[in-house]
């Protein structure tokens, strides 16, 4: 065969298999009558129900302003968001809205990869007092607005109030009123201490198995104990990182001193017999933990997995350590944001602001358990609310001593660093003032690295 | 224009390499030279909506590296898990491979067997081996219980967490056991005869005949594990997920979470160098030495 027939029929074969790869896919129906519409890609992190819940959403915006201005939106729900719409902005071919978390605000707006919606916003007569102060601050970065709300939420303490009964001569024996929250860490200390349960195992140890408190357990928010101290790992004002203060010290002493006081060995051992969060063998839904430290979810959570659990629990503001300090709570959130390079964003803002309407934030946040956002809370959502502890998270999320995410370009990286401290704290491997040590240079180095390059990116852009 | 056989032949060749040619240069080559620039730069993915050029900064990125306690702690436990898992999954599945290789009733059974969970995805089987090694319910420490002894947290435990992943590692043996079989079954029988009459027992006629002739396999599957352990990633990172307190946060996991967690690409693509440059290093002291040991037909 001479040789430009191989070489026509090698073109061939590769031709077809780039049409094949990158080649026309079929264009998403619409309804009729919207075959014009301008499509919206929106992509969320949740899973069901809750991508479930948010589509109720979508699916009005779709049948109401979408109808009016001609906008659909198109809905996918998918794990590892960030790390897709990352490689999604990169390759220049983004979603409209991406559904990603508070965190993402400071990372992802340093780095440029978001729309500011400043203008969008003002436009659409979105303004500070519309929210909560704690979320409105954590929607900013560097004085940049980089995305608004779809769901917030604040943590509390929510314990068993069927076990606290159960135990209320135990509890009052340890000087603790079984009808009622702990009000400070002493007090919790103490109930914990009293609701504590142990066997014997085959080589003679004591074996925990109902734990009263353990700041590991789940330990999503383990690494923010600080704020319940007055403290803080990270100070906006000087963008300066304070492993060291003595406030944040105290706090992972208060977390180390579960293991002092209970055994690594036997802590370890019950946290690897407790389920996943979202299963029946949640710690909290078995009974093996009595005390934790949740958000307003739970009562979703705690209705799906064991609904004959509706009435034997309750929530109150997690207790700091001085009692001066009321009402002390992490307040983070979910967010919708435009990344750079989306192609409709004046029609993906429509669709953001639409969530953050009053009626849908509400209805959103009922679907979801969750607190609103915004400053004014209609009576209904309270009242109808799945949560009938609501109104505990209203009023966390409207505290002066409320904390958002922190406004920090690294908090990630720093954050993870400070989990796998708190480990080693907690597995008593090594000692709070050297972990922290540790962890002031390693926090103050990333930042450093981070500015580092943000400079080499100014310079460069200046020539 | 006409063409001489050999050209005509060469480009033949060419056309038919071409496939293979040219996904080589776009998915391994051009990466390659990609990584080995950026690891000189600063560089995000999605930095100014991806619009942003890498800014040169030399060896920077190196020097940060080495001034980077995280990274010396990754490449320690990364060596750690190589000297644990190495040795044992070379030993194990040579000895499984010469079980194998004897004539027993049900023997395409057993070689299935062996086999069989080296296809199940590493997601399933690292799922499959948190409950086996959970430490109140597990069935290893639920065994070990039956003996009065009351097992450790292995995948909770700081001091267990690797020899834990380097036990585990033996379950994906199954392809390093049929190369060896492979090469087992291709050893003349004629030598083994001759070592009979000569008096060899079983022992020595594995060390003296065995070995000598499969060494270019042991060779072979040797230079696979260097750099199947030194990249280590998927099970801890589903397991444990670098826990607890870094014990099994290997290099490859610091790599990932630097590129795609803190969009570092540059800092990653340095590391990426020294992982590159470790499995170079190691596979070339691996065939210095092989001139001692391998013997080729």
């Amino acid at each position: 065969m001479p040789i430009v027939r191989y070489i026509a029929v090698s073109v061939l074969i590769l031709a077809a298999a780039m049409v094949l790869v990158f080649g026309p896919r079929p264009a998403p129906a619409l309804p009729p009558g919207r075959e014009n519409d301008v499509i919206v890609q929106y992509w969320e992190k949740w899973t069901d129900p809750e991508a479930s819940q948010m589509r109720q959403i979508v699916d009005d915006f779709n049948r109401s302003v979408g109808a009016e201005k001609h906008i659909t939106v198109q809905y996918l729900s998918m794990t590892n968001i960030d790390q897709k719409t990352l490689v999604a902005i990169s390759a220049g071919v983004p979603p409209d809205i991406a559904g990603m978390w508070d965190a993402n605000i400071a990372q992802y707006g340093a780095l440029g990869s978001l729309e500011p919606l400043d203008d969008l916003a003002a436009a659409a007569g979105i303004t500070a007092d519309y929210y909560k102060p704690v979320y409105w601050k954590g929607c900013h970065y560097d004085g940049h607005l980089y995305g608004l709300i779809s769901t917030p939420a604040a943590v509390a303490l929510h314990w068993n109030t069927r076990i606290f009964s159960a135990n209320a001569d135990v509890l009052r024996a340890h000087g603790c009123d079984p009808d009622q929250p702990p009000k400070t860490l002493a007090d919790l200390d103490r109930y914990a201490q009293a609701l504590e349960t142990f066997s014997l195992g085959v080589d003679g140890k004591k074996h925990l198995e109902r734990a009263g408190y353990l700041p590991m357990e789940p330990g999503w928010y383990v690494n923010l104990t600080p704020y319940w101290f007055g403290g803080d790992v990270w100070d906006p004002a000087t963008k300066k990182f304070t492993f060291t203060d003595p406030r944040v010290i105290a706090a992972l002493k208060w977390v180390q001193s579960y293991s002092d006081r209970l055994g690594q060995d036997a802590v370890a051992e019950f946290s690897s017999s407790t389920g996943g969060f979202n299963t029946p063998q949640n710690a909290f839904v078995t009974g093996q933990v009595v005390m934790e430290q949740q958000g307003p979810w739970m009562a979703n959570i705690l209705h799906s997995l064991k609904p004959e659990m509706d009435h034997d629990w309750a929530a109150a503001p997690f207790p700091a350590a001085d009692p001066a300090l009321k009402d002390v709570s992490f307040c983070g959130f979910d967010i919708l944001s435009i990344p750079k390079g989306a192609k409709h964003k004046q029609e993906a803002f429509d669709f953001i602001a639409f969530v953050n309407t009053q009626a849908e934030m509400e209805k959103l946040c009922s679907l979801h358990s969750k607190n609103s956002p915004l400053a004014k809370v209609s009576p209904e959502f309270i009242k109808n609310h799945p949560n009938p502890y609501i109104g505990v998270f209203e009023e966390l999320a409207a505290s002066p001593n409320a904390h958002g995410p922190m406004d920090c370009p690294v908090a990630t990286e720093v954050g993870g660093e400070l989990m796998s401290c708190i480990q080693a704290i907690s597995a008593e491997t090594a000692t709070v003032p050297e972990r922290m040590a540790y962890m002031q240079d390693f926090a103050t180095r990333s930042y450093q690295r981070f500015l580092d390059t943000q400079e080499a990116y100014r310079r460069a852009a200046a020539k | 224009m006409t063409l001489s056989k050999d050209t005509r032949n060469l480009c033949k060749g060419l056309a038919f390499l071409s496939p293979w040619l040219l996904g080589f240069a776009v998915f391994t080559a051009a990466p390659l030279a990609l990584a080995i620039y950026l690891s000189l730069c600063y560089f995000s993915l999605s930095r100014n909506g991806g619009n942003s050029a890498a800014i040169f900064r030399g060896l920077a990125n190196y020097r940060e590296l080495f001034h980077d306690a995280l990274f010396w702690q990754v490449l320690r436990t990364s060596l750690l898990y190589s000297a644990m898992a190495l040795p044992a999954g070379m030993l194990m599945s040579l000895a499984v491979a010469i079980l194998l290789n004897s004539k027993v009733i049900g023997q395409s059974v057993f070689r299935t067997m062996v086999f069989l969970p080296s296809l199940v995805p590493s997601v399933a089987s690292a799922v499959l081996w948190m409950w086996l090694f959970n430490q109140k319910l597990g069935l290893i420490n639920n065994f070990l219980g039956h003996f009065g002894i009351a097992g450790p947290g292995w995948i909770s435990d700081a001091t267990w967490v690797l020899p834990a992943f380097a036990l585990m590692s033996l379950w994906g043996i199954g392809n390093t056991i049929v190369i060896y079989l492979a090469g087992l079954q291709d050893v003349p029988r004629e030598l083994y005869e001759a070592a009979e009459l000569d008096g060899a027992g079983p022992l020595s006629r594995m060390w003296n005949v065995t070995l000598p002739m499969i060494s270019p396999v042991i060779f072979f599957n040797l230079v696979m594990a260097i750099i199947g352990v030194l990249q280590v990633f998927d099970v801890p990172y589903v397991m444990t997920n670098g826990g607890p307190a870094h014990a099994s946060y290997f290099f490859t996991s610091y790599l990932f979470d630097k590129a795609m967690k803190y969009q570092e690409f540059g800092y990653a693509s340095a590391m990426a160098m020294v992982q590159f440059a470790l499995v170079l290093l190691l596979t070339g002291i691996a065939f210095w030495t092989s001139r001692k040991w391998v013997h080729y037909r």
